[in-house]
């Protein structure tokens, strides 16, 4: 069991400080405190005295003398309050509590800060994550990834985002298992963000694991989000992208995967379809498909026979009429005309069976368009 | 010696009385113009006096004074001109003052002493129908739709001088009509495809609901709206009267009958401002976009790119079917406002390529953009049609839809059972209306408890669903029973959700 967080040292404080000045960024942290212990870092910046000559080469002197500045100002009580307060530990590359799989990375972050269950880091680990514009099928289909795998005793890493990141910590969230939430943030834990997520946030720092390599109060700019991607993928053994468009995010978090010989798993999806356009893709170049929770369970060596149980469906059976139009809104979402077209029946006729299929929970509608609601794996 | 001249002017969509007292008498020459005139009405001096020396008249060398009473109003615009010149010529002695006494004046000269129309003809002969009017001869149809007065039109003042001298008899103009047609409505047979928007404008049309379509440039959304007009029913003639009156005092072209009878297509541009939207600027009072649709259809292209204050304006006259439009020093006017509102809006500010993942915008641009639409403004859209780009083999291939007489037809009919039931159109069906008028079958009950139960219809859009399945079983002819489960499923289909689009897990 690891300490507690009341163990906020000096040296931890000046670490939050550091790492938080506003031109530091992680490369320059981590040489800093390769070369001073981290109280020793603060005095010289405040002080003026020269850091470590390489420090001092790595820079230009305006942003040296910008760092001195800003290290002046800042305060190492109000750092290390703000990280109690939150319940904010400082992990320093080198130490005994430094998440395992990291240690060795040569991109590791030199500070962690971590919300939350170390040990969630024990169990074995697989990353889900994917496009904050996913399909109504991309959600489910996260949902029941993480919902399985949880059930399996498996850590589900992800990233928080909207979209498909969210949805898979959901699942996690939804599970009976043992499976744990660790969650990569690319802002200090104090803020929740997106705020959309607060409840998932707050749940993954009580009952799982929250980290980022910045301290409470750093804002979640757009350029921490790429190199979040990269702790994110060191963490992982697997990491399945559910989907993603022809850029995102979540292909840069495989790109890193691929040179940590992380498994990259994906999700395939229609061709015509804009949330699958980068996940197929990988497929193109080699990625393994992931048809079933069964794949990724497999892939992690797991036992996944789950006995052959179906899950308990208490909907009535499809009509034929209903049926047909199910078939109109997959796999490519249809329109109320266009699925009126497709199966000949009238307007108010589709429009009657589409509702009930909504209601029933068998499609999603979103500014007219029906998509199938379900997860696209295989049952089981 | 003295002459006093009956006219009127134009207040908002209203005449106004106006007596133009005119005094001539000995003293320094000149001309002086009392009664608040404003800029262009003044200038009526140096036309009336070019007018009425062009026509053959000597112009005296006296002091000749004009008051336009009542004094505590502004009067704009040339259309006192022929009355002041025959009030002129009164005092002069040209003309008897007893061959003006029951005869009143609209028009504007010429300085070769022609007489021209002017905007506002119709209601200022409505204002003053104990008396006979002279008018411009271009706008005689106008002046006769406001009925009893007796209209004689004339061209020129001198031919309405010998007419009045008895000299010569009063001219004759045979089928003096404005040169424009009535503008061609276009078809709904025109439309390729889009079965739900070619249904919600049935709706629209047959219960008076109005109409929001949700979708990407090039969906057709300003193509579908146009079409609307053309499926509602002649203005009946208390409509047709307020319309044209109020078509007249803004001076929009009136169809050659006179009578504006078919309901109006009004499409203001989203740099609208608010007075032209929703009337004033001037001292007039000019009626804005807003009354020139009464008894039509006012469409808002790209809603939310109006300015708000703008939108904030419309809401008082969906409110009262009038808009009060004041000034500090002048008295408030009210000018007739019940239209039917059409709005149109892209999803989102990339406009949406189609399907939901397909949007480059996120969830938080979304709702920021449809954002500027007011809530209160939103809940006045009973129909919320999401439309989309019609794919290629519709827009080739497909086969033609209804014809607009057609639907029309079926229309005509639900809205001639809506009222003989409700005495209203659906649209305007309250809580009791509904309750007394919209009872629901047992499954249409069921299906509309689970939205809400699903957090997926509030108090309001319950209402709303109702009104539209109402005028849908109207439509289907179902007029006496309750409604049926199919026309809820209908009415929800016709509420696309705008802001937040919720993608729950």
């Amino acid at each position: 069991m690891s300490a507690s967080p009341d163990h906020v040292t000096d040296r931890s404080g000046a670490v939050a400080v550091l790492a938080g000045l506003p031109s530091m960024g992680p490369r320059r942290l981590r040489l800093v405190l390769m070369h001073h212990e981290p109280g020793d870092a603060l005095d010289r910046l405040a002080s003026g005295r020269p850091l470590h000559q390489m420090v001092q080469r790595c820079g230009d002197p305006a942003t040296l003398a910008a760092l001195r500045d800003q290290a002046r100002s800042a305060s190492v009580d109000r750092a290390r309050t703000a990280c109690e307060r939150h319940g904010v530990r400082v992990l320093l590359h080198g130490d005994d509590l430094y998440p395992e799989p990291l240690r060795l990375d040569p991109q590791a972050p030199a500070a962690l800060f971590a919300v939350g269950d170390l040990d969630a880091l024990a169990a074995r680990r697989a990353g889900i994550v994917g496009t904050r514009n996913a399909t109504a099928a991309g959600i489910a289909t996260a949902h029941e990834l993480g919902h399985d795998l949880a059930e399996l005793g498996v850590s589900v890493v992800s990233g928080l985002a909207r979209g498909i990141d969210g949805a898979a910590h959901r699942g996690a969230r939804a599970a009976d298992g043992p499976g744990r939430a660790v969650a990569v943030v690319a802002n200090g834990a104090d803020v929740a963000y997106p705020k959309v997520h607060r409840d998932l946030w707050s749940w993954v720092c009580a009952d799982g694991l929250l980290l980022s390599e910045w301290p409470p109060g750093v804002t979640p700019d757009p350029w921490k989000f790429p190199l979040r991607n990269r702790i994110l993928a060191a963490l992982c053994e697997v990491l399945v992208v559910v989907e993603s468009r022809e850029r995102g995010g979540s292909l840069i978090t495989a790109r890193h995967a691929i040179d940590r010989d992380v498994e990259v798993m994906v999700v395939p999806g229609s061709p015509r379809s804009r949330a699958s356009e980068g996940t197929n893709q990988l497929l193109v170049d080699g990625a393994t498909p992931v048809t079933s929770v069964a794949d990724v369970a497999g892939m992690l060596g797991l036992d996944h026979r789950r006995a052959g149980r179906s899950p308990y469906d208490g909907r009535p059976p499809l009509t034929e009429a209903e049926t047909a139009a199910l078939e109109a809104c997959g796999p490519e979402p249809a329109t109320l005309g266009m699925v009126s077209d497709l199966v000949g029946q009238p307007l108010i006729d589709v429009a009657l069976t589409l509702a009930r299929l909504e209601q029933q929970g068998r499609l999603v509608e979103s500014g007219g368009w029906f998509e199938p609601a379900g997860s696209r794996l295989e049952p089981g | 010696m003295i002459a006093t001249i009956a006219a009127a002017t134009i207040l908002g969509a209203r005449g106004h009385p106006v007596t133009v007292e005119v005094h001539v008498s000995k003293g320094l020459p000149g001309f002086t113009m009392l009664g608040l005139p404003d800029e262009s009405c003044r200038e009526a001096r140096d036309r009336v006096r070019a007018a009425v020396m062009s026509s053959g008249f000597a112009w005296p060398d006296r002091k000749i004074t004009v008051n336009l009473a009542p004094p505590h109003y502004r009067k704009v615009g040339s259309g006192l001109d022929v009355a002041i010149a025959v009030g002129v010529l009164v005092a002069l002695e040209v003309i008897a003052p007893d061959a003006v006494e029951r005869l009143a004046f609209a028009g504007e000269l010429g300085l070769d002493g022609s007489i021209r129309r002017v905007p506002g003809v119709a209601p200022m002969v409505g204002v003053r129908p104990d008396v006979d009017w002279v008018v411009p001869a271009e706008s005689v149809a106008e002046a006769r739709v406001a009925g009893r007065a007796l209209v004689r039109p004339v061209d020129r003042l001198d031919r309405l001088v010998e007419a009045l001298n008895g000299v010569a008899a009063w001219p004759e103009f045979d089928r003096i009509a404005s040169v424009v047609a009535e503008p061609d409505v276009p078809d709904l047979a025109d439309v390729k495809g889009q079965p739900l928007a070619r249904l919600g404008l049935e709706v629209a049309a047959a219960g008076g609901h109005h109409l929001l379509f949700v979708g990407p440039p090039g969906a057709g959304k300003t193509m579908l709206a146009r079409r609307l007009p053309g499926l509602l029913p002649d203005l009946d003639r208390a409509h047709a009267l307020q319309t044209t009156m109020v078509h007249s005092a803004a001076g929009v072209v009136l169809p050659p009958g006179g009578l504006v009878t078919r309901p109006p297509f009004r499409a203001p541009h989203h740099t609208s401002s608010v007075g032209s939207l929703v009337g004033g600027g001037s001292h007039q009072m000019r009626p804005g976009e807003i009354s020139l649709s009464h008894g039509g259809i006012l469409f808002l292209d790209e809603m939310g790119q109006f300015a708000p204050k703008v939108l904030d304006g419309l809401r008082e006259a969906l409110e009262s079917g009038e808009i009060m439009v004041g000034r500090v020093e002048q008295v408030r006017v009210a000018m007739p406002a019940q239209f039917q509102l059409v709005g149109a809006t892209n999803p989102c500010p990339c406009g949406g390529g189609g399907a939901p993942s397909e949007c480059e915008c996120d969830e938080r641009g979304r709702t920021r953009y449809l954002g500027r639409l007011s809530g209160p403004l939103l809940d006045r859209f009973d129909l919320r049609i999401a439309v989309q780009r019609p794919d290629v083999d519709e827009l080739l291939g497909g086969r033609p839809g209804e014809s607009t007489a057609d639907v029309a037809a079926r229309v005509l009919a639900a809205r001639t059972r809506a009222i003989e039931r409700n005495g209203t159109l659906n649209a305007a069906l309250d809580d009791r209306g509904l309750n007394e008028f919209a009872p629901l079958q047992p499954d249409a009950d069921t299906m509309i408890r689970t939205e809400i139960e699903r957090g997926r219809l509030t108090g309001r859009g319950y209402h709303r669903v109702r009104r539209v399945a109402r005028t849908l079983a109207d439509l289907a002819g179902h007029h006496e029973r309750p409604i049926g489960v199919e026309h809820i499923a209908g009415a929800l289909s016709m509420r696309a959700r705008v802001g937040a689009s919720a993608v729950a897990a």
